[in-house]
Formats: C-alpha cells, sequence, structure tokens
C-alpha cells in the first residue's frame, strides 16, 4: 500500500471513516504523503524547500501520475510550502477515491439538512485498522523499519497523529520514533519537517 | 493553441492558492473583532476615568493612535520578511538577537495573559444587568467570572473560533451602538453647551498623562493580529498594510469620539466622579436618560457579547504563543502539541485557563475587588507590557534593516521606527513615572513599583534562559523566534546549526 493510502488509513481508523484528525493537518500529511511517493520512486527530489522533478517517465500509480504531471506542468512553482497547501485541498478526496478504486473503501452520499455530502466508508474495517496496527508493531521489532514505513511514522508524528497510533507503546518505542526520523534520507527529512512547519502554520493561523 | 497563451499560461496552483484570500475588510473586521470597541468603551474608558481623573483620554487615544500608525509603517515592511510574523518576540529576536527575543517572548506571556484574565474581572459587572433582566437573578461576579472561564476553557480546547460571521455581526451591532450612544451624549450635552475642554492639548498636559497613554494603548491590543494573515491575504504587499493602518485609524477615531463625548454628556469636570461612582454602567445611565430603555438593553447585551468575545479571543492569543514556543522548544515541547481532532493547541490553552481560574479563585477568597483591581489592573498592567513590547520592537525593526540591508526606502526602514521608537519610549518614561495615578494608589504604594518591574524581570529570566539554551542546547537556541517554521529549520540547517536567513527570505 502507498504512503498516502497508508496515512490515510491511520488518520480516519474509525468505523464510519471520520476523520481523527483537524481537516487542514489530514490534508497537509496527506500531500506530503503523495509527494512522499514521488521521492521514493525516484522521480522527484526535494532540497532547500524547493521540489524538483528529476525524472518525468510516468509513475504506475495514476494519482501519482497526476500529481507528477501538476509538478512538470506548473515548474513556476517549486517551493514545497506551495505544493503542500496545493495538493493539501484536494489530498483528502484524490486518495479516498485511490483507495475506493483499490476496493478498501466505499464512496457514501448521505442528504442532510439539503446538502448532499460525500463520505468515504471502509468495506473492511480490518484492512482500515491495519496499517495503524502494523506501524505499532513495526516499533517493537529489533531491526530497524523500511524507508517507506520510516515515512510515514514521520508524517503521522508531524501531523500530531503519534499518540493516537502509540497509544499502547511505551517508553521504548517513543524513543525509537525520537530516532527514527532524523535518520530519514535527506529529501524525506526534509519533506516531514515542511509538513509539520505547515501543520503547526496552519494551528498558528486559527482559523480551521 | 495560439503561442501567446502558451506564455502567459494560467497558473491552476496560483488561482487554487488564491480562492479563497482575504481583502481589506476581512482582515479589518478580524482586528477589530479581537480589539471588543465596547469593552474599552464601556469598561477601560470609564474606568480609567474614574482613576485617574485626568480628563485628556479622547487626546491620548489621538497621539497613541499616530505613534502606532508611524510604528506599524516598518512593522508591515517586515513582516513579510518574518517567520512567525504573529508575534513582536519574532522581531526582537531576528532584529536584537535570540536572547532578547526569548525575554520579549516571556514579556508577551505575561502582558497577554494579564489582559486576558482581566477580562474575567468584567464578565461579572458586563452581565449581571443582563442576567437580570432575564432571569431576574443576581449572582455574585465570581458565579458569573467561572461559568465564563468554563466556557472559554472549552471553545478553546475545541478550537471552536467564534465564527466569523457571528464576530462580524457582533462587531457591527457593538459600532453601530457606540455611535447611537455617542450621538445621544452629543445631543444632551451637560450644561447646555457641548464643552471641548478634553480635546485641548491642556487636558492632557497634566500629571497622569502618561496613565491615559498606557490606557490607550491597552485599546488598540489587536492592532498587531493583522500581520497573520500575510500568507492568506490577496496581495500581502498592500493588503496587510493597509489593513493595518485602517485598523489603527478606525480604533484611533472611534475611541477618541467615545471618550470625548462622555465627558461632553457629563461636563468635564463631572466626568472623574461620575465614573467613580457608576463605573462601567456610566455609559448605560447617561443612554438611559438620554436614549431610553431599548437602547440600554441592547447594549448591555453587546457589552456582555464583546467582553466574552475578547475573552476567547485573547484566550486563542495567548495558547498560540504558548504553541509556537512549544514548537521552538523554549517552552517544554508539550506546549507545541496539539489536539489531534480540533488542532487546538492544547497545553498551551489547558495553562492558561489554570491560571485564569487560580485568579479568579484568589479574588474570589480574598473578596478584592473584580472591577478596579483585577479588571483595570490587570488591563493597564497588560497594556503596559504590550506597550514595552511594541517598543522594543521599533527598535528591532530598524536593527534588522540596518544589519540586512534589503532594499526599503529610508522611511520605512529607519525613520518611522525610529520617530515611534522615540516617541514609545518617552510614553513609557511618563507612564512609568506616573503608574501610581495609572493604578489610582498612593505614590508609596508597593503595587506602584511591582506592577512595572514584573516586566523587566521577566525580560531578564528569559534572556538568562536564552543563554542557557545557547550554551546547553545549541539546535533549540538555533530556532528561538521561528515559532512553527522551526520544524522546517531541523532538515536543513545551514553551516554550523546556523539557520540560513537567505532562504527563508527567498521564499517570502
Amino acid at each position: 500500500m502507498l504512503t498516502a493510502d497508508e496515512f490515510y488509513l491511520v488518520a480516519h481508523n474509525d468505523s464510519r471513516g471520520r476523520a481523527k484528525l483537524h481537516s487542514s493537518a489530514v490534508g497537509i500529511g496527506l500531500a506530503a504523503g503523495l509527494l512522499g511517493e514521488l521521492v521514493l520512486f525516484g522521480q522527484i527530489t526535494v532540497s532547500a524547500g524547493n521540489v524538483t522533478v528529476v525524472d518525468r517517465r510516468p509513475p504506475a500509480d495514476a494519482l501519482a501520475h497526476t500529481v507528477l504531471d501538476q509538478l512538470v506542468g506548473e515548474s513556476q512553482h517549486q517551493s514545497v510550502r506551495t505544493w503542500l497547501s496545493f495538493l493539501g485541498q484536494t489530498a483528502a478526496t484524490s486518495v479516498a477515491e485511490r483507495l475506493a478504486r483499490a476496493g478498501v473503501l466505499r464512496r457514501q452520499e448521505s442528504r442532510r439538512l439539503l446538502r448532499t455530502t460525500v463520505g468515504y466508508v471502509p468495506i473492511d474495517l480490518n484492512a482500515v485498522a491495519w496499517p495503524a496496527t502494523r506501524l505499532r508493531a513495526l516499533l517493537d521489532r529489533p531491526e530497524p523499519p523500511a524507508v517507506p514505513d520510516a515515512l510515514l511514522f514521520g508524517l503521522v508524528s508531524a501531523a500530531g497523529l503519534t499518540r493516537e497510533v502509540l497509544w499502547s507503546a511505551g517508553p521504548r518505542a517513543h524513543h525509537r520514533l525520537g530516532v527514527l526520523i532524523p535518520a530519514l534520507p535527506p529529501p524525506l527529512k526534509e519533506l516531514v519537517a515542511h509538513a509539520e512547519a505547515a501543520v503547526g502554520a496552519a494551528v498558528l493561523r486559527g482559523k480551521p | 493553441m495560439p503561442p501567446t497563451e502558451t506564455i502567459q499560461r494560467p497558473s491552476n496552483v496560483s488561482d487554487a492558492l488564491a480562492r479563497g484570500r482575504l481583502g481589506v475588510p476581512s482582515v479589518i473586521f478580524f482586528v477589530l473583532s479581537a480589539a471588543a470597541p465596547l469593552t474599552v468603551v464601556a469598561g477601560v474608558v470609564t474606568t480609567g476615568y474614574a482613576v485617574t481623573g485626568v480628563t485628556g483620554m479622547p487626546l491620548a487615544f489621538l497621539v497613541v493612535g499616530a505613534v502606532l500608525a508611524l510604528f506599524s509603517v516598518g512593522y508591515v515592511a517586515m513582516a513579510r520578511r518574518v517567520e512567525n510574523a504573529g508575534a513582536f518576540y519574532a522581531y526582537v529576536s531576528r532584529g536584537l538577537g535570540r536572547p532578547a527575543g526569548v525575554g520579549a517572548a516571556w514579556v508577551a506571556l505575561l502582558a497577554y495573559n494579564a489582559l486576558q484574565i482581566g477580562l474575567y474581572g468584567a464578565i461579572g459587572a458586563a452581565a449581571s444587568p443582563v442576567l437580570h433582566r432575564l432571569f431576574g437573578a443576581d449572582p455574585a461576579w465570581w458565579v458569573v467570572a467561572l461559568a465564563a472561564w468554563a466556557l472559554v476553557a472549552v471553545l478553546g480546547l475545541l478550537r471552536v473560533d467564534v465564527n466569523g460571521r457571528v464576530l462580524a455581526v457582533l462587531l457591527v451591532a457593538e459600532l453601530v451602538v457606540i455611535l447611537v450612544f455617542d450621538l445621544g451624549q452629543l445631543g444632551n450635552p451637560a450644561g447646555g453647551s457641548v464643552s471641548f475642554t478634553a480635546l485641548t492639548a491642556d487636558s492632557l498636559l497634566v500629571p497622569g498623562a502618561g496613565a491615559l497613554l498606557v490606557l490607550a494603548a491597552t485599546g488598540f491590543v489587536g492592532f498587531e493580529s493583522a500581520v497573520v494573515f500575510s500568507e492568506e491575504s490577496r496581495d500581502p504587499k498592500r493588503t496587510v498594510p493597509l489593513a493595518t493602518y485602517l485598523s489603527v485609524a478606525i480604533i484611533a477615531g472611534l475611541y477618541a469620539l467615545s471618550s470625548w463625548t462622555l465627558t461632553v454628556a457629563t461636563g468635564p469636570d463631572q466626568i472623574a466622579t461620575q465614573a467613580g461612582e457608576q463605573s462601567v454602567e456610566l455609559i448605560f445611565n447617561l443612554a438611559a436618560a438620554q436614549l431610553g430603555e431599548t437602547a440600554v438593553t441592547v447594549g448591555q447585551a453587546l457589552f456582555m457579547t464583546s467582553v466574552l468575545a475578547a475573552m476567547i479571543s485573547f484566550h486563542n492569543t495567548t495558547a498560540r504563543y504558548a504553541f509556537a514556543l512549544g514548537r521552538e522548544r523554549v517552552l517544554p515541547a508539550a506546549f507545541g502539541k496539539t489536539s489531534p481532532r480540533t488542532g487546538s493547541p492544547r497545553t498551551g490553552s489547558l495553562a492558561q485557563s489554570l491560571l485564569g481560574l487560580l485568579v479568579i479563585l484568589l479574588y474570589t477568597v480574598n473578596g478584592w475587588d473584580p472591577v478596579l483591581q483585577l479588571f483595570y489592573y490587570a488591563g493597564a498592567g497588560g497594556g503596559f507590557g504590550v506597550l514595552l513590547l511594541i517598543a522594543t520592537t521599533s527598535i528591532a525593526v530598524m536593527a534588522y534593516f540596518a544589519r540586512t540591508r534589503v532594499e526599503e526606502s529610508l522611511w520605512r526602514r529607519a525613520v518611522a521606527p525610529g520617530l515611534a521608537a522615540v516617541a514609545l519610549v518617552a510614553i513609557i518614561t511618563v507612564a512609568v513615572d506616573n503608574f501610581a495615578i495609572l493604578l489610582g494608589v498612593s505614590p508609596d504604594s508597593a503595587l506602584r513599583w511591582a506592577v512595572p518591574a514584573a516586566y523587566p524581570v521577566a525580560a531578564l529570566i528569559g534572556v538568562l534562559w536564552a543563554l542557557v539554551l545557547r550554551g546547553s542546547r545549541p539546535d533549540v537556541y538555533a530556532r528561538i523566534g521561528l515559532g512553527a517554521e522551526s520544524a522546517a529549520l531541523l532538515a536543513a540547517p545551514g553551516p554550523a546549526g546556523e539557520p540560513a536567513p537567505a532562504r527563508a527570505e527567498a521564499r517570502r
């Protein structure tokens, strides 16, 4: 499962698919997840606050392809923070759609007070709860997690979800998490740091 | 596709991010609703007349407004180049160094907490006429204060910034009520003729002028928050400066007018006596005689909502200050955590609420007067702290522009902030001299020195703390002043762990 998908499930780990996280942090976390996927595919890199496309060949995943096309098409915008804001506006829907295509979520329209709201509800509760469970278990193992998992840990921490994911974990797990993120490859470490800064800036701005 | 289109291609990214950006009116609404005009006019102005006995208040508002407009010139110019632009200590860190920045942060925490907690003293007086009319009940002030405290604490945790539209409606209603009351007072002058005494320089150039200038500055608190919207405004170079200047002008004009008409209605020689006898009720008693009961009912209800809105707004400001400091690790990291579901700065909010509760209980147990000794003392003390912050920031702005040599006109980078700094230091000097008059205590009272001395002590502790951090935790020291943006510094430290301001500047 791709990074943004897993982040989505961690942030919406609920039988009715509702968010456990405020919407601006969900958007920023998912946007960072989408950019992180492209970094992991080796198609973009992040340094000195900017996103640079290094490989224009289309990635296999349709959403990743769309994001890459946007990055290529608007090369005048390079700032990570700009892309986090831009992708964050639509990331919750686009990642949920991807999960719906993969058969994990089901799109559900509900009418309430003359307004139609679209939600995404889990099809299999176990599948939805799995990423968070897996992350918890990873920190108990002696060997360090793989890079994609470390990135996911970084995004969970940047969005402020650490306590929700590690609710049952002991101080050793928290300590391991603390050394994991600084050990990320530099582009991913910077991406996580910018996500954390963007979430903090959203809190400081005050408007939900 | 015609070639011109490929050259000037519209950008989806820019368009999407531009949607929902704020214009000048939205930013002004935000600033003014946090300033809670009716709280100042009915609360601060009347108590100020009663305690100081000086009639020059209208002029004091105009003088402070002019000084703050001058200050804003350099402030908004620097705001575009500073991370964490909403907080004065960020400017001080960048201009005068990180130790001074932490000192300013401690002063700010003290001042904003004082302003917020002081409002708990006013809510009892503000709510009792409304509660009496609605339920025929007359609860003790601390019952009302505790109820308001619980409301603020819960809303702070839920991150319910009162809905912008609700605030706008309340604000417009407040402005209308203030202006109608002003007209009523002008139409019924004491002794049959309108007196301009309170507007003459003689009325301000008396012992006690410093006290009035501090009170006037209290009324302006909140004007600094427009810069928070730099990134969300349609045109940061225009929207934010214009909104800041207009807010200062509106506040100055409105408060000067209202404090003057009050002296017209009572007569300049009677204002101190009548304000002393009737306290926050003065403005409503005048309106009852001039405009009838309905106007009073509306006014009193709005006074209550105004105090509540100000409480919530200052509570959130204080909690966010603590959050920014927690993100920098200048305060414990727990302050930098948010509640996941709501995104509220949880620890900062809880800490502020706890402090508020302790103060309410302290005043209840000791039987101290809520309006005079809590609302007025804390408001005046907090206003003095903000004045100190503004003065330090104006010096920091000059130092920053002198050091970085970024392109900016001489007026913006040196002349305007320089004039503002001179004026602010003069105001502070007179204010310290007049502090006994400001608080209405005898010149040998311990309070007279304790309140102004709290700030230098807080600043000193902050500076020492920064020096400790420099020695023991250089990574934290490097982050000072960056607020939430300090997270981005972790990833890409410049040479020797120093931040790379050049990069940050290129980004804005």
